[in-house]
């Protein structure tokens, strides 16, 4: 199977734009996740792909063929891309049984009558849902309905499975459950997969790699570890993970040739030492500093703070602290920033240190 | 989308992926998918139905000849003549009059009524509100007869008060009594629309104010009330258009006491007279048409609003129905005066009118029961033959609209037709256009055109006028059920492997079924009593039950028109409830 790629397309209802310069590639049996909070783009780019709807410009490609083109105009209807779609809502046409549901794919595919009991009984047995195919779509329950909607997405073999939210109607624990048979059943298939979701979990398990979207901007591409540990903007850094983001200015003595920056803290007066990146902001700078809250060590030892040889110390002051089973949820204050912190113990405080390794900060330059 | 380019035709399609079906072919006509070409004819047929009657009318009215006659020229000397010739100031006035007072009469008693049967304890509230429906399915024509029967000079009642009182307090054949028959037509309408307001808005206000410690009558007076104001205002509306355009009561009432309204005048112009002066029907079909336009236009601007404050919440707080006391006897009593002198009685005794050779309190009309009346029709065939006619062009017209209904919202409601939205507005449209116009617009645009004589005076010609007329109800009728069905199960189809039409024909006509026999049934009720177009379409052999009752009314033979009206309603209640079984065994199925 070839690959798909969606190649700068944009797209805008009533003037307001909703997709900006879109550009990723799907390689050849690859789980690809859209990510992004709600209303960043995500089921457009997807209705796009589909041909559902269509970008104001841009190409989609599957392999040479090409589905969408602004210039010159084209577009394949969505009949005439072989994709499979799964929608939030699965979509079953409730007049026909799940068979029946199945087969008209087949049918407009004119596939003989055998062959098509044939893939209809593999597809169903695939999502466990063979003994339920005389039943029609409201005698089903919902996560029955979602191995179905699946089933009937793949069961003509199509080029590419897109897949919009399938499992947020399900309950919490049903969606674990869902995540890891559907990951399976991707595995096994090996269809080119794009799935859309706003719930990362869901993504970082799920993805080989993932497109993050904000605002109809992708903001990174990458695999589930790059996405997490070296995120590409502070706002990827703050939508996937609990992550501080603590304003500040790179110091003006900062050795040019160090492994580390200091940063200065807002106006707390404290310092912060940061590993330097190829992005990272001139001395006498604006910076941000992405700092996750379960890399945040918390101890009650009252050393001195400022630089260690290999850590920083921070003092700060425990506003808050919240029992959430697994473990303890702090909110802190270091001066007037705030920053959220999390430990397997309890401390009462009122003061406590923190301990940062420098390699754990994120740095991104600041506008101004 | 609408703004969008339409693409350009697809590449030649690659063989499909090694292992995979690979894609469903369609055939391409015109270098197109073939829905490009069921989109244009669909939108093609609509506009060529609803222009055809206006165009000849908007254009006759400024010809100095008869449209089709040879060596005429522009003119807008109709439109003088009409606006000088005398009688055309009192003839607007008398109209306004009676609409406003059929206007007035009709929510009178419609909106206290929806307000005791919705928001107040009432006995038998659910029978009540059935009954009030009643009308809708009775044709103005039937229930003017029935009246006549009752409160007419030599009614049943009428004869009765004067045995008694030695004068009769009433009299029919005034504008005022005109008005009164006419709202009694006109009453369920206004219910209908305040009684569905009522139940679907939002009851916390009321109880807000009762906990705050206002009376169950000061709750009504100041909190339900003034909610009604929306559909009290588009009811009125709509009836006050009806009454603009109606021909059935100003024909049976105001002709014979010399009261000339807006339709009877276009009635007398066009049929009665000799020598019709085609100019001048052209100017006030032309003049009748803008003004029903106009309200029609209000009315969709109004409805606009209204649908943006009606506060549809949901059931959370089922209403606690207010307990107004001894009042509720006064209300009862009302409601019940109302339904039995407005609609059963009536009724009643043109039905029994329909089998006695003579209805008198003086009699017992027992002692005279008979089935002459309707040996009279069934003896004469042209009057048998109008009762096949009804029923066919019913039958036919039903189907052929609820069809060509469920086209229209297909294409306008579920495809990316670049004109989709004006489609949906001619769908609508013929519902400004008033019955007599349509048959004087068909009448003519038949003669226009070339062939059209073959159609003209046929049941063809019926079928495709009053199916004109009869468009808006089906869109109405199958257009909300579209909305219940997700643009998620058209995108699955069309994703997986369905083009337009196989997703139409595979998917959402399946699904329609249910909306398309409500619409047919809709279509069939209204086209069994319709008879306005025909007044000048019909020929000698394609008489209607309306044309034909009119004619036995003016003979005189009130036993006959009532036996008619009696079929009428048989046929009605027979297809209506088959129809309702019908339905019923579907949705337990
Ligand atoms: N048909 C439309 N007309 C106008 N605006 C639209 C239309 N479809 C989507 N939008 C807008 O485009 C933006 C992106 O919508 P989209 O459905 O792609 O979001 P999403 O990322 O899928 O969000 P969610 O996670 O909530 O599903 C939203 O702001 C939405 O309001
Ligand atoms: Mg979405």
């Amino acid at each position: 199977m070839p690959e798909l790629a969606v190649e700068n397309i944009t797209k805008s209802f009533h003037g307001t734009t909703v997709l900006e310069d879109i550009d990723f590639t799907v390689a050849d049996g690859e789980f690809f996740t859209l990510l992004g909070p709600s209303g960043c783009g995500k089921s457009t780019t997807l209705s796009c792909v589909a041909g559902l709807e269509h970008p104001d410009s841009g190409t989609i490609r599957v392999g040479d063929e090409v589905f969408f083109d602004g210039l010159p105009r084209t577009a394949v209807p969505p009949e005439g891309r072989n994709l499979g779609l799964v929608f939030q809502s699965y979509a079953l046409w409730p007049h026909m049984t799940i068979a029946d549901n199945l087969a008209l794919p087949l049918k407009l595919r004119k596939v003989a009558k055998a062959e098509q009991r044939r893939l209809i009984d593999d597809a169903l047995t695939k999502v466990d849902m063979a003994h339920l195919r005389d039943r029609y779509p409201h005698q089903l329950s919902g996560g029955q309905q979602q191995r179905v909607a699946l089933a009937r997405g793949i069961v003509y073999s199509p080029g590419v499975l897109l897949l919009d939210e399938p499992l947020s109607n399900l309950d919490a624990k049903m969606r674990g459950q869902a995540r890891m048979w559907l990951k399976d059943l991707q595995r096994e298939v090996g269809i080119t997969t794009v799935y859309v979701t706003h719930d990362q979990i869901e993504a970082m398990s799920l993805s080989d790699r993932i497109a993050v979207f904000m605002h109809g901007r992708l903001q990174q591409v990458g695999t589930p570890v790059e996405v997490y540990e070296t995120p590409a903007t502070p706002e990827v850094a703050g939508f996937i993970g609990r992550c501080n983001l603590l304003d500040g200015r790179i110091d003006e003595e900062s050795p040019a040739d160090a492994k580390t920056l200091r940063v200065e803290l807002g106006t707390t007066g404290r310092h912060l030492r940061v590993v330097r990146t190829d992005t990272a902001p001139a001395p006498g700078e604006a910076a941000t500093v992405g700092l996750r809250s379960e890399r945040i060590t918390l101890t009650d030892r009252t050393d001195a703070e400022g630089d260690h040889a290999d850590v920083n110390v921070l003092r700060a002051r425990i506003e808050q602290c919240s029992y959430t089973g697994a473990r303890f949820e702090y909110v802190l204050t270091i001066g007037d920033l705030r920053v959220h912190a999390e430990s397997a113990v309890r401390h009462t405080g009122p003061e406590i240190s923190l301990v940062i390794r420098p390699e754990d900060c994120l740095l991104y330059p600041r506008a101004t | 989308m609408a703004t969008q380019t339409p693409p350009a035709p697809a590449p030649p399609r690659p063989a499909p992926h090694a292992g995979g079906l690979g894609t469903p072919r369609y055939r391409r006509p015109f270098g197109a998918g073939r829905e490009v070409t069921i989109h244009w004819l669909t939108f093609l047929v609509t506009a060529a139905l609803v222009l055809a009657p206006v165009i000849p009318v908007l254009y006759q009215s400024i010809r100095n000849q008869p449209l089709y006659a040879a060596g005429g020229a522009f003119t807008l000397s109709n439109y003088v003549h009409l606006f000088t010739e005398a009688d055309f100031g009192s003839i607007i006035l008398d109209t306004l009059l009676f609409a406003v007072l059929t206007t007035v009469f009709a929510l009178a008693v419609a909106v206290p009524m929806a307000v005791l049967l919705e928001r107040t304890r009432f006995p038998a509230a659910r029978l009540f509100g059935q009954v009030l429906r009643w009308p809708i399915y009775i044709s103005p024509l039937v229930l003017a007869f029935g009246w006549i029967v009752v409160y007419g000079p030599a009614g049943f009642l009428t004869s009765a008060v004067r045995e008694g009182l030695g004068w009769v307090p009433w009299n029919l054949y005034t504008l005022p009594g005109m008005a009164f028959v006419e709202a009694v037509a006109q009453v369920p309408v206004a219910f209908l629309f305040c009684a569905n307001a009522l139940a679907a808005s939002d009851t916390s206000l009321e109880n807000a104010a009762r906990s705050v410690g206002a009376g169950p009558i000061r709750t009504l007076r100041s909190i339900v009330v003034p909610m009604l104001r929306p559909p009290m205002l588009y009811a009125g509306l709509l009836i006050f258009g009806t009454a603009v355009e109606t021909l059935s009561i100003p024909l049976i009432l105001g002709e014979p006491a010399g009261l000339t309204l807006f339709s009877s005048f276009l009635y007398e112009q066009g049929i009665d007279s000799v020598s019709p002066d085609y100019g001048l029907l052209g100017a006030a079909s032309t003049f009748m048409l803008l003004t029903t336009i106009g309200l029609v236009a209000v009315q969709a601007r109004l409805l606009g609003h209204a649908q943006r404050f009606v506060s549809v919440r949901g059931k959370a707080s089922r209403s606690r129905l207010l307990d107004i006391g001894g009042w509720k006897w006064l209300g009862f009593a009302f409601v019940g005066v109302y339904v039995v002198f407005g609609a059963l009685l009536p009724m009643a005794a043109l039905i029994l009118r329909a089998f006695t050779s003579l209805l008198t309190p003086l009699v017992n009309p027992f002692d005279l029961l008979t089935l002459d009346n309707f040996r009279l029709i069934f003896a004469y065939a042209p009057y048998t033959e109008s009762i096949v006619n009804s029923i066919t062009v019913a039958f036919i017209g039903a189907v052929a609209v609820t069809l060509l209904g469920t086209a229209v919202v297909l294409v306008a409601r579920r495809s990316d037709f670049r004109f989709a939205r004006l489609l949906e507005t001619a769908a609508q449209s013929p519902h400004a256009v008033p019955g007599l116009i349509v048959g004087i617009g068909f009448f003519w645009a038949f003669a226009w055109m070339p062939g059209g004589d073959a159609v003209r005076g046929t049941l063809l010609a019926l079928i495709i006028a009053f199916g004109v007329r009869a468009l808006p109800s089906a869109y109405g009728a199958i257009s909300p059920a579209t909305m219940q069905l997700g643009a998620e199960l058209d995108q699955a189809a069309r994703v997986a492997g369905a083009d337009w039409w196989r997703t139409v024909s595979r998917i959402l006509i399946r699904l329609l079924v249910p909306a398309m026999l409500a619409s047919f049934l809709l279509i069939w009720t209204q086209m069994i009593r319709e008879y306005a177009p025909a007044m000048f379409l019909a020929g000698a052999e394609s008489q209607v039950i309306g044309t034909t009752a009119i004619d036995l009314w003016t003979q005189g033979e009130t036993g006959s028109v009532a036996a008619l009206a009696t079929l009428q309603i048989a046929v009605t209640a027979l297809v209506a409830g088959l129809a309702g079984l019908l339905l019923k065994r579907k949705h337990d199925a």
